[in-house]
Parts: structure tokens; C-alpha cells; sequence
């Protein structure tokens, strides 16, 4: 379950500059365009966003707060806000490495290697999704394999089967956007013997940060039915001043600092 | 009344013959009855060092835990299951199983989290005793941890060392408490050597968010009951949990004891008939050389009728006689066995695998029915290994009875 391009971006708002250099509306449409504009969508240099996670299991359903930075590509810093319970329990990524600050014992733990397949508090994240993150333009041989009307919406639909020597686990992704403006709508991934492994739908599109974007996404586990993770953005920023200090051990020990 | 009588009187006419005779057959007796109690004594000993350390006689479980063992599938009604088996005399041990992370420093390890009770524990098996270094767990939920052998080593902790136990929680989320290494187990297996930590359950049950859940009921009568009558007896209280004897639990294991079990038993048959042969061998020729004297007794009118009750009746008083010293010497070296048994470590340090421990000491263990085999057998060896050759001088005509050679 790693390499979920696009989670990664969702969830930590994974920050890189990248000029958004074709726009929807132009012709002739290319697959490559409208996998970037997905891909970008939720980059800048840097950026600060408070979002509302709320998972529903077949065992449990629990509602986090969560307030995310991130600088680079490379560095994002989470902090859950509430329930009070786990109030300032944080994760901290730096490259491909993952700590967690538990306020409870105040102690930082690296996550091991063997446990990055694990769940991120309790969501259907893992922890590698977190950390891993492929552009999908650029990892994926890709083409529009639809474009037409969907439950009354102008769609464009892609598939992508990954290139030979991407570091990828799914066997197949499709991706449907919104033919007007290139929003995402769903994005099904399908493991390596084709059978659809996970589903992210978007919804609730606003004005972000200054751009368009869906401030909603529900990943669905296929092999769980009923089961799914929503993220829903209260807030976020784009390209904003961040102190490289703000990403280290110190400062996730330290909840009070921001 | 009479031919006992005469018995008695011909045994002692030659008391050198009849005092070797009986020197073999007890000798022989008693070899058999140490044997059988020594091979006994292994075979139960082996059956022990699998349920009396963690595994017990039965375990009962959610009947979805083993398959993928889910933290979510406990044992439906484990106080009555517990209550049952207390009332008829059964240990019962409730446990609590959970996957995280141990981290100590920078050291961290992928471990299995046993919540357990150890006023239970120690009811149930020796584990509490397996211990290289340290102590057991309290009984009061302390925060204190027990590791597995390799895992101590893995994350380099020592006695009193400060652990950070990470989990996921039932409802989701980040379980995390502090333990303090209070003991580290001998070798035990290489999965309880390699990934177990032992927690107190109420311990447990704060780290998972998991009150009052277990996923395991280990239940040992400590040799009163077979592994299936614990089972039968429990069952009617386990509902739809699933109940299993060791051998279904850890059928390599019970193979492997079936399997020497199977061997002890051809051994044991090899014993016997050396044993008798040896017998067989004395009395035979103890009777041989007696043929010229059965030939002078026909000579003298004896029916041969009476001359083979006469020999009977002296193989059967020998029997006895030899199975009185026999059956006392057998069973005085067999108790003393069974009470200092013999120490193979010289050998060896034992023998672990899948949470078994097989003890370096070997001890016997005497039953009745480990002395009454022997006996019998060697009165059944005694009166035909006379008889043969005594039917044989019977049936001989007199004068050549009397220059048998």
C-alpha cells in the first residue's frame, strides 16, 4: 500500500514549486496537462493548513483536528489539535523518515522500516503514504480512455499503467477529472493482478489557498466495504515564510512551538 | 496344599541352584519395572514440558482469532469459561494478545504484547521460573515488562531498562506507555524468544483501550485430566469460541511426542524380552539338568501328571519369591528416581522449540500397573520355561530319562 500518488499530496499538502504552466481550457488536451494540474494542485514552496480527518472502521469511528506544514518536498510536520486526549501527538517526515512525538510519555519515536506498512493514527493511511510520492505524468504511461458525460458531468477519464522501472505497487490507476477545469472527482487504484485495491473521491471544490480545488477527499478501502477515511481542508496557505527549524526533532518534541 | 509343600522342600535341596535362579529372575523384574517407569516417566514428561510452561492442556479462543488474529476478536464470556474450569479443579489463565512497537532509544523492535495475570500464570505453568535474569511481573499492574531472550538483545535492555511501547489502539488511536524491564525469559522458543513482551492485563488494557478482553483462555489440570477431558468438561460453557486440545494447537509438536512415544514403546518391548530370555534361559537349564531325576521318579511310579504339577508348582513358587524381591528393588530405584531424578545436563542444556521446554532432568514415574507388567510377565516366562522340559522327561521313557545328559 505504498505510493499512493496523489495521497501524499492530499494529506500534508506536500510542498513543491512548480509552475502550472498549462491550463485547463487549452487545446489540444493532453493526458500529460491534466496529470500535472492534479499533481500541483496542492503544491507550492510551502504551506499551513488545518483540516478535520474522520475515520470510520468496521471497530471504530474517531474524528481528529489536525494542523499540517509543510516546506519542500521533503518536510511536513502534523499535529493532531483534538480529540484532547491525543492533543499535540505529532508526526514529523524528513525525506523518507518518519517520527512521532507522544506527548503522553513525551518521547519521540522513529517508525522502523517494518512498520511503515502500518496504519497513521489509526486511518487508511499507512505511514509510507506519507512518505512516498510519485508524480503520475511521469511514473505512468497514461492516456484519455474516456471523455463524456457522467452523472451529468463533463468528464475526462485517464488510465495509467506504471513504466517499467517505477518504484510503484498498483497495477493500474484511472483517474477521472472534470472536463471544464481538470478537477479530480475519483481516482481508483487497482493492485498488481488488476482488482481495485483502493478508491479516493473528491468533492466539496472551493477556493483554496487562492486556487480551485476539492476541499474533500474519502479514500475507501475495497477489501473493507463501509469502511473509509474522509480529510475535509478547513484552511490552507500557499507559499508562506517557514523556518527550516519548524521540521526538526526538537520542535516536534516541543508541541508548544510553533 | 500338599505339592506346595513338596515344592518348597525341592528348591531347597539344591538352594545354590534355586538362589541363582531367583537372583535372575528379580534382578530381571526389577530392571523391567525401572524401565517401564523411567520410559513413562520421559513419555509424561514430554506430554508436561508442552503444557506446563505457556501452552496448557486446552486453549480456548474467539473462533476467528487464530485465523487472523484481530485484536477485535476476544472470547465471548471468558468469565464463565474461567468460572467453570475453576470449579472443576482446572487452571485457567485469561491472556490478551496485541502487535506494536518496543523502542528504546534509537533500538526498536516489532513485538507481540501478551497481557497477562500472573497469579494465573504461575497456576497454569513454570514460566514464572524460566527466567534468566530479574523477576516475574508483580501481579499489580506496574508498568513492568517481560522480554523474550533475543528480543532484550535486539533492543539492548537490560533490567530496569526504560521501554516506549507503541500501539494501535481498538478505537484507532496511537496507544503509547513507558515500561520498565523487570525480567527476561530463558530461551523458550524462538517466538517467545524473538517477539514476546509480557505486561500485566490491566496494563495491557490501558496501552490497547481493550478492558475486560482476552483473546485466550490457557487452561491446564496439571496432570489430573487428560488435554480431552478438560476439553469436554470446558466445552459446554465455551458457546461458539473454539476450544482445542495442545496436539490441534501445535500438531508438530504432538507428531514429534507420538513419534519417541512410538519409539520408548519398542524399546520398552525389546526390555521385556531380554528380560524373559534371560529368564527362560536359567530355568531351562536349571530344569534340564533335573531330567535324570524325573526319569528315577517314573522309574519309581509317579504319574506324569504329578510330575509336571510338581514342576509348576516350583516354577510358581519361584515366581513369587523372585517377584516379592523383584517387585521391592524395582520399586524402591524406581521412587528414587521419580523423587532425585537423573541430571542430563552434562549432556546438555535441554531442548527448546515452539514455547516447549524438555528438562534436563529425566525422571521416573511408577504406576501399578508399571509394577504388576513385569511380575506377570515374568511368572508367565517362569512356568513355561519349567514346563517344557519338565513335560518333556514326562513323556521320556524312564530308563533313558535317568542317563539324559
Amino acid at each position: 500500500m505504498r505510493q499512493v500518488c496523489g495521497i501524499a499530496f492530499f494529506l500534508m499538502a506536500i510542498a513543491t514549486f512548480v509552475p502550472t504552466s498549462v491550463l485547463p481550457g487549452s487545446e489540444p488536451v493532453s493526458s500529460a496537462d491534466i496529470l500535472n494540474h492534479v499533481d500541483d494542485l496542492f503544491r507550492g514552496s510551502s504551506s499551513h493548513a488545518t483540516m478535520v480527518m474522520k475515520v470510520i472502521t468496521a471497530h471504530y469511528t474517531r474524528e481528529m483536528k489536525l494542523v499540517a506544514w509543510s516546506k519542500g518536498k521533503d518536510y511536513s510536520l502534523v499535529r493532531i489539535l483534538e480529540p484532547l486526549k491525543e492533543k499535540g501527538t505529532s508526526t514529523l517526515k524528513a525525506g523518507n523518515n518518519i517520527w512521532n512525538y507522544l506527548p503522553k510519555v513525551k518521547r519521540v519515536i522513529k517508525i522502523p522500516s517494518s512498520m511503515m506498512g502500518g496504519s497513521w493514527m489509526g486511518s487508511h493511511f499507512t505511514n509510507d503514504d506519507l512518505v512516498k510520492e510519485s508524480r503520475m505524468a511521469d511514473d505512468y504511461t497514461h492516456s484519455i480512455t474516456f471523455e463524456g458525460t457522467r452523472e451529468g458531468t463533463e468528464v475526462i477519464e485517464l488510465t495509467l499503467i506504471p513504466k517499467p522501472e517505477a518504484a510503484v505497487v498498483w497495477g493500474k490507476v484511472v483517474a477521472t477529472v472534470r472536463k471544464s477545469d481538470w478537477i479530480p472527482i475519483k481516482i481508483d487504484y487497482y493492485g498488481e493482478k488488476l482488482g481495485l485495491e483502493r478508491s479516493m473521491t473528491f468533492s466539496d471544490i472551493k477556493t483554496l489557498g487562492g486556487r480551485l480545488a476539492p476541499a474533500t477527499m474519502q479514500i475507501s478501502p475495497a477489501d473493507k466495504p463501509g469502511e473509509y477515511t474522509l480529510v475535509t481542508y478547513d484552511d490552507i496557505e500557499f507559499d508562506i515564510a517557514l523556518k527550516d527549524s519548524l521540521f526538526t526533532l526538537r520542535t516536534l518534541q516541543n508541541p508548544e512551538a510553533l | 496344599m500338599n505339592t506346595m509343600r513338596i515344592a518348597w522342600r525341592n528348591l531347597w535341596r539344591n538352594s545354590r541352584r534355586t538362589g541363582i535362579t531367583i537372583v535372575a529372575m528379580s534382578l530381571s523384574t526389577a530392571v523391567l519395572i525401572i524401565t517401564y517407569a523411567l520410559m513413562l516417566g520421559m513419555m509424561v514428561q514430554m506430554e508436561h514440558s508442552v503444557t506446563d510452561v505457556t501452552v496448557g492442556q486446552v486453549q480456548v479462543h474467539h473462533r476467528n482469532y487464530l485465523k487472523e488474529r484481530s485484536l477485535y476478536d476476544t472470547v465471548d464470556g471468558w468469565e464463565n469459561i474461567l468460572e467453570t474450569a475453576r470449579r472443576d479443579g482446572i487452571a485457567a489463565a485469561p491472556r490478551a494478545f496485541g502487535f506494536g512497537l518496543l523502542s528504546s532509544g534509537n533500538k526498536s523492535a516489532g513485538v507481540q504484547f501478551w497481557g497477562v495475570d500472573p497469579a494465573s500464570e504461575q497456576q497454569i505453568g513454570d514460566m514464572a521460573k524460566n527466567l534468566l535474569k530479574g523477576t516475574y511481573l508483580s501481579g499489580r499492574p506496574s508498568m513492568g515488562v517481560v522480554l523474550g531472550r533475543k528480543l532484550a538483545r535486539t533492543l539492548h535492555a537490560d533490567v530496569g531498562t526504560e521501554l516506549v511501547a507503541v500501539v494501535q489502539a481498538s478505537d484507532g488511536s496511537l496507544g503509547n506507555e513507558l515500561f520498565h524491564v523487570r525480567g527476561i525469559l530463558k530461551s523458550v522458543g524462538e517466538n517467545l524468544d524473538r517477539s514476546v513482551a509480557i505486561i500485566d492485563r490491566e496494563d495491557f488494557a490501558s496501552l490497547f483501550v481493550l478492558p475486560d478482553q482476552y483473546h485466550e483462555i490457557a487452561l491446564n489440570s496439571r496432570g489430573q485430566l487428560s488435554p480431552d477431558e478438560v476439553a469436554a468438561k470446558i466445552r459446554s460453557s465455551a458457546g461458539s469460541n473454539e476450544v482445542r486440545t495442545w496436539r490441534q494447537i501445535l500438531p508438530g509438536v504432538s507428531d514429534m511426542l507420538n513419534t519417541s512415544s512410538g519409539a520408548t514403546m519398542i524399546f520398552l518391548v525389546i526390555f521385556f524380552l531380554a528380560a524373559g530370555l534371560g529368564v527362560l534361559n536359567t530355568l531351562l537349564m536349571a530344569t534340564y539338568e533335573r531330567i535324570p531325576e524325573f526319569g528315577l521318579l517314573k522309574a519309581i511310579g509317579t504319574s506324569s501328571w504329578r510330575i509336571l504339577r510338581d514342576v509348576s508348582a516350583e516354577a510358581l513358587v519361584l515366581g513369587i519369591l523372585s517377584s516379592i524381591l523383584g517387585g521391592i528393588i524395582g520399586t524402591i530405584v524406581s521412587l528414587y528416581f521419580q523423587y532425585f531424578p537423573i541430571d542430563l545436563s552434562a549432556f546438555g542444556e535441554g531442548f527448546n522449540t515452539s514455547g516447549v521446554v524438555i528438562s534436563a532432568q529425566w525422571g521416573a514415574l511408577l504406576t501399578l500397573r508399571g509394577i504388576i507388567w513385569p511380575i506377570v510377565i515374568m511368572w508367565l516366562v517362569s512356568v513355561l520355561a519349567a514346563l517344557y522340559p519338565a513335560a518333556k522327561a514326562a513323556r521320556l521313557d524312564p530308563v533313558r530319562a535317568l542317563t539324559h545328559v
